[in-house]
């Protein structure tokens, strides 16, 4: 018996969230994938939780600086981080609403 | 004297007397990388030259202006006097997942082919500072998702320079096969379920997973911002040790980098294991496995090989003075992978969110009518399958109506994992280990191709590993032998939280107990090959 | 006719007057900046970057959740709140979700018939500021300079019940931010923000129905408008058979209405998790301790003060406490004057508000310090200078810095007070205007302001108006 947690439509409707467009043979690898993946989660649920165990985020808890000093502190370089992007305009990225009014040619 | 033979301890020692020059180290090891590597991982390859089916195909891009100028200085430095530090004129790899200036950083995507950072990792840095000098950026499974780095948009992908017919393991694949075909003596790779020690383990290799925090996590490309921890990984323990000095320590650009002091490593190695109380669990003995449809969970008993080589080393440390304490229940390891699979993709997907095509990395050349569809194929087109894949589980398990069942339980069942270990750490407990020794997988390599698109099969090949992510604590894979294929054995010690230094002294008493072992002679079959056709 | 009762809700962004930023070293006020020049690659979101907390951040988050008499949290936790958008370099927000800094609190209004209105607080919580941007021809031009500028976002509970009183509360919220120092609260510099959830409901019930966001207002004018005319559009939709649907309403500063944005029903589920790249805020019972105890006193108590022992108006009261300088200068005058303090209010409220609006500056600012004030209320009680002179003073001491003694004498603008000199001032302007006096003698009584007008002329406005003018009375008789 398949556990079919995963529908097409809520396969869609994560597809969506995450900002991606699929191929229809890469959509059915993946979410069969992930029903598989949730198969082997499934014992997580099943888990008798030991309640004096609080949940850990880290493992280990960090003893680390966890703050700094209120200084301004001049990134010497802006410039270098516009430079990596794909299409900027006047010092600004630019994000063409419609392809069509890209200013560049790609 | 053959430079790739040397150890790193050995080459800074020649560099720094001035026996050796740095310039000569850096052609040595491009050399050797121009011997046994082929061609470097490229995107869309089709190649099908059958010369490439026996090379090792470690990196992604070489750096030899970079190299070379880094030698000169140390060089320059050695000439005048001055300190050239730690590993002065030594080789390194990094894994191409590290932000290293003027560089292309890849991640082994699409996503950032063309990514040139205008900063560099810290544990880079520290390194370079150290005197190490930059010869390439290794290959990876992309974004370091996965075990085999079969899924690199570079193509090749790292072989196995035991046998190229095998996966290197990932996702720090290219940096172990560099260290293993001797290309450089040490790389950096990093550890988020067992990215280090799987690979490390599969080639053959020392890698190490510092505790989490030990090592600056910033210029480290994150997957799980909660697990990633940068390390070592090197041929010898001594390496390992006298790389994680060079890197340790807190950094204020990483809040998560821990202000507790960096030990003396390098001390540690020399301390024996006399009256060390050193721990074996039953539940490292197997692992646990879900049927793929049902859920069913089996239990498979891992290589025999495998188990008998943690036996063998458990027997060495006994007879080299170590306390050995069977029976270890560590009951809630065999969640490691179902929790792992819900933390890691949660952190993850948030992690990847930052790449849409907008301000670095790819953007889609294709037609588009609004922002989402320029995120929507920006995405589609610069992530690979693996990556799409962490995404949509990260996405689901996290969702409001889930993240209860899925990512808050997998939170309790971290601490549960954690629980176990610092149990048997606990000096007022029933086992007071000082370390825990296990295998680092449950086989050794497996075939290219065999388990790759098997995404669950793939990941439990990290089911010994996982736990010591999962607490934060240190762990290092360190070579225990070879099976009947002549394939790499890997053994695993696990210490408490800092304590690499129990780690370091626990792999040398075992190093040394085993030199004459006739394993220790056979070389990978790439290094046999090239000796062959020189 | 069914009477209805306005369902208010205030969100608040308050931009915190810290140096930089709050994960990293860039600074935190870049108005005017040209785009793109004060950022790095923290705050741009490049991969492998990693947030540091700000720790000033923290202490004016607490310091303002004190002063909100909210329950500061000693251990608060940073989230992820996920969602794209091209201002968002990370592709997420870190926010505040679970563990925010200060848990409810409440703000007293007083309202302008003389009573006091409590809201309460819900939250107050850490953030960082997205980004910028603007759409020209088609093409999305984003700015990161505001990105990670540090925020604190404040929730009411909706206690409001007109747009009148929203814009009570943003008035004296506005107030406070700037009293204790940890925002410049500038609504149109965008230091403050703020989104109204609106709902209606028939006065006497107690459910709460769907309410609508409306989003963008940029003055505390237009909360008060927009409010308003959402109630009404609410009301016309329920009156016709219709259901509110929750909407979120974008102001439209140039037309003065409100567009439809978007539908609530499809907002992102933000997936909100735990920040694995920072600690946890930490403030130890010390430090609460301290930070509450370093709460000057609020404005409705000093206000309150102001009235009891200052026997003021609560007019003038109102007045006196808008600004916390204001009020430390009033009472360092009153204290240096040593005589009445309603005095002392008025001149302050007629002439160092006047001054102050004329130079752009703030009371502390000024150059006529509490003391000249006191000196030149005194000069004018004992009569040494009159009125009109006193009031020239005041900004003559601002603008030379001298003392209002040294002016007086070196500019010899001592009152006329000898009644010999005035005298005969008085008498040759009867003198030099013969037909006026025949006019008034004839009965034009109103002719007496022209005839004082012309002696304080001829006095430089020296003379001491009443004397003139009993002078003036007499000679004419």
């Amino acid at each position: 018996m398949t556990l079919e947690k995963i529908t097409s439509e809520l396969f869609e409707k994560l597809v969506e969230l995450a900002q991606f467009s699929l191929d229809p043979a890469e959509s059915e690898y993946l979410r069969s994938e992930l029903n598989h993946q949730l198969a082997a989660v499934k014992e997580l649920s099943e888990i008798p939780i030991d309640v004096a165990v609080a949940p850990t985020t880290h493992g280990l808890e960090v003893e680390g600086a966890a703050s700094r000093a209120d200084e301004w502190k001049l990134y010497p370089n802006p410039d270098s981080i516009i430079a990596l992007a794909p299409e900027s305009e006047e010092g600004m990225i630019a994000v063409p609403d419609v392809a069509a009014n890209r200013k560049t040619a790609q | 004297m053959n430079y790739t033979d040397l150890s790193a301890f050995e080459i800074s020692q020649k560099v720094r007397s001035g026996e050796i020059k740095a310039v000569e180290m850096v052609e040595a090891a491009l050399a050797q990388i121009a011997a046994v590597d082929g061609v470097q991982g490229q995107l869309d390859y089709k190649g099908q030259d059958p010369a490439q089916d026996d090379k090792v195909h470690a990196f992604i891009s070489l750096t030899s202006d970079l190299a070379r100028s880094q030698a000169a200085e140390v060089d320059r430095k050695v000439a005048e006097g001055d300190d050239p530090g730690l590993l002065a004129g030594v080789p390194l790899s990094v894994k191409d997942i590290f932000c290293v200036e003027h560089t292309h950083t890849t991640a082994a995507s699409r996503m950032l082919a063309n990514f040139e950072p205008p900063y560099t990792a810290t544990a880079v840095n520290r390194l370079t500072q150290a005197g190490a000098l930059l010869v390439g950026k290794t290959n990876l499974d992309e974004f370091t998702y996965g075990s085999s780095s079969e899924s690199s948009a570079f193509q090749p992908c790292p072989y196995n320079p035991w046998n190229p017919k095998y996966a290197a393991g990932g996702s720090s694949g290219g940096s172990a096969a560099a260290v293993a075909a001797r290309e450089t003596p040490l790389s950096l790779g990093t550890d988020t379920g067992g990215s280090i020690r799987q690979p490390s383990a599969f080639c053959g290799v020392v890698g190490l997973k510092p505790t989490y925090s030990r090592v600056s996590r910033y210029g480290l490309i994150a997957f799980a911002s909660s697990f990633d921890c940068p390390g070592p990984i090197t041929r010898d323990v001594r390496d390992a040790a006298l790389m994680l000095q060079a890197i340790a320590g807190s950094d204020p650009q990483d809040s998560t980098s821990s202000t507790v002091a960096p030990s003396d490593y390098r001390s540690a190695l020399e301390q024996d294991v006399r009256g060390l109380r050193i721990g074996l669990s039953p539940d490292y003995g197997h692992i646990s496995y879900p049927d793929t449809e049902t859920g069913e969970i089996s239990y498979q008993a891992i290589q025999r090989e495998v188990s008998q080589a943690v036996f063998n080393a458990a027997e060495a440390l006994a007879r080299a003075g170590a306390e050995i304490i069977e029976n270890v229940p560590m009951p809630n390891s065999r969640f490691g992978i179902p929790a792992y699979f819900v933390i890691s993709r949660v952190e993850a997907a948030s992690n990847l969110h930052r790449f849409d095509g907008v301000k670095y990395g790819f953007r889609t050349t294709h037609p588009f009518n609004d922002l989402s569809e320029l995120y929507r194929l920006s995405r589609a087109e610069g992530f690979g399958v693996q990556p799409k894949l962490r995404i949509l589980m990260g996405m689901y398990v996290s969702a409001a109506q889930h993240a209860a069942n899925y990512y808050q339980r997998a939170l309790k069942v971290r601490a549960m994992i954690r629980k176990d270990l610092t149990d048997a750490f606990n000096p007022k407990g029933a086992y007071r280990l000082d370390a825990l020794l296990t295998p680092t997988t449950p086989t050794t390599a497996f075939k290219r191709n065999d388990v790759f698109g098997n995404t669950v099969l793939m990941q439990y090949s990290d089911q010994m590993t996982v736990c010591a992510n999962h607490a934060g604590m240190p762990a290092i894979t360190i070579p225990g032998g070879l099976d009947q294929a002549g394939l790499p054995i890997g053994i695993q010690f696990i210490a408490n939280d800092f304590r690499e230094d129990l780690l370091f002294r626990a792999g040398r008493a075992f190093e040394t107990a085993t030199a004459s072992a006739a394993w220790r002679a056979i070389k990978p079959i790439v290094l046999s090959n090239q000796q062959v056709i020189s | 006719m069914t009477q209805y009762e306005i369902i208010i809700g205030l969100e608040t962004h308050i931009q915190l007057n810290t140096r930089a930023k709050i994960f990293c070293g860039c600074k935190a006020d870049s108005w005017g900046d040209e785009p793109n020049t004060n950022i790095c690659p923290v705050c741009s979101g490049l991969p492998g970057t990693l947030p540091v907390l700000n720790a000033e951040a923290v202490q004016k988050g607490a310091l303002l959740a004190a002063a909100m008499h909210a329950e500061i949290n000693p251990r608060s936790i940073f989230d992820r709140k996920n969602y794209f958008y091209p201002d968002l370099p990370k592709g997420y927000q870190i926010t505040q979700f679970f563990e925010p800094i200060g848990k409810g609190g409440y703000l007293d209004l007083d309202m302008p018939d003389g009573a006091q209105k409590r809201v309460r607080i819900n939250r107050l919580h850490l953030e960082e500021d997205a980004g910028k941007t603007k759409i020209d021809h088609g093409v999305r031009l984003v700015d990161f300079n505001r990105c990670g500028v540090p925020l604190i976002e404040m929730v009411t509970e909706p206690d409001l019940r007109s747009g009148a009183e929203a814009a009570q509360y943003l008035t004296q919220l506005r107030q406070l931010l700037r009293w204790i120092g940890v925002s410049e609260a500038d609504m149109e510099r965008g230091h403050l923000r703020c989104d109204a959830n609106v709902s209606i409901r028939e006065k006497g019930s107690t459910v709460l129905n769907t309410k609508t966001e409306i989003k963008n207002v940029n003055s505390i004018d237009a909360v008060r408008l927009g409010i308003e005319m959402e109630a009404k559009r609410q009301i016309a939709e329920v009156e016709a058979g219709r259901k509110v649907e929750s909407w979120t309403l974008d102001w439209d500063a140039e037309k003065g209405v409100l567009q439809k944005m978007r539908s609530k029903e499809t907002e992102a589920d933000y997936r909100y998790f735990r920040e694995p790249d920072l600690l946890p805020a930490l403030l130890s019972t010390t430090e609460i301790e301290r930070i509450k105890a370093s709460l000057p006193e609020l404005p409705l108590a000093r206000k309150a003060r102001f009235i009891s022992a200052y026997q003021l108006s609560a007019y003038d009261s109102d007045i006196l406490t808008s600004e916390r300088g204001l009020s430390d200068y009033f009472e360092s005058t009153v204290a240096a004057y040593g005589g009445e303090p309603k005095i002392v209010a008025n001149w302050m409220i007629n002439e160092l508000l006047r001054l102050i609006k004329e130079k752009g500056l703030e009371a502390s600012q000024l150059r006529i310090t509490p003391l000249h004030l006191s000196e030149i209320i005194r000069l004018v009680d004992s009569g040494k200078i009159n009125a009109a002179t006193g009031k020239l003073l005041v900004s003559k001491v601002d603008t030379t810095g001298q003392s209002p003694a040294q002016i007086v004498q070196s500019e010899g603008l001592g009152a006329i007070s000898d009644d010999s000199e005035l005298i005969a001032i008085v008498d040759a302007v009867i003198a030099d205007s013969p037909k006026e006096v025949e006019s008034f003698k004839a009965g034009k009584e109103s002719l007496l302001g022209w005839f004082l007008g012309q002696v304080m002329r001829r006095t430089g406005g020296k003379a001491d108006p009443r004397r003139a003018r009993e002078l003036m009375l007499e000679r004419l008789k």
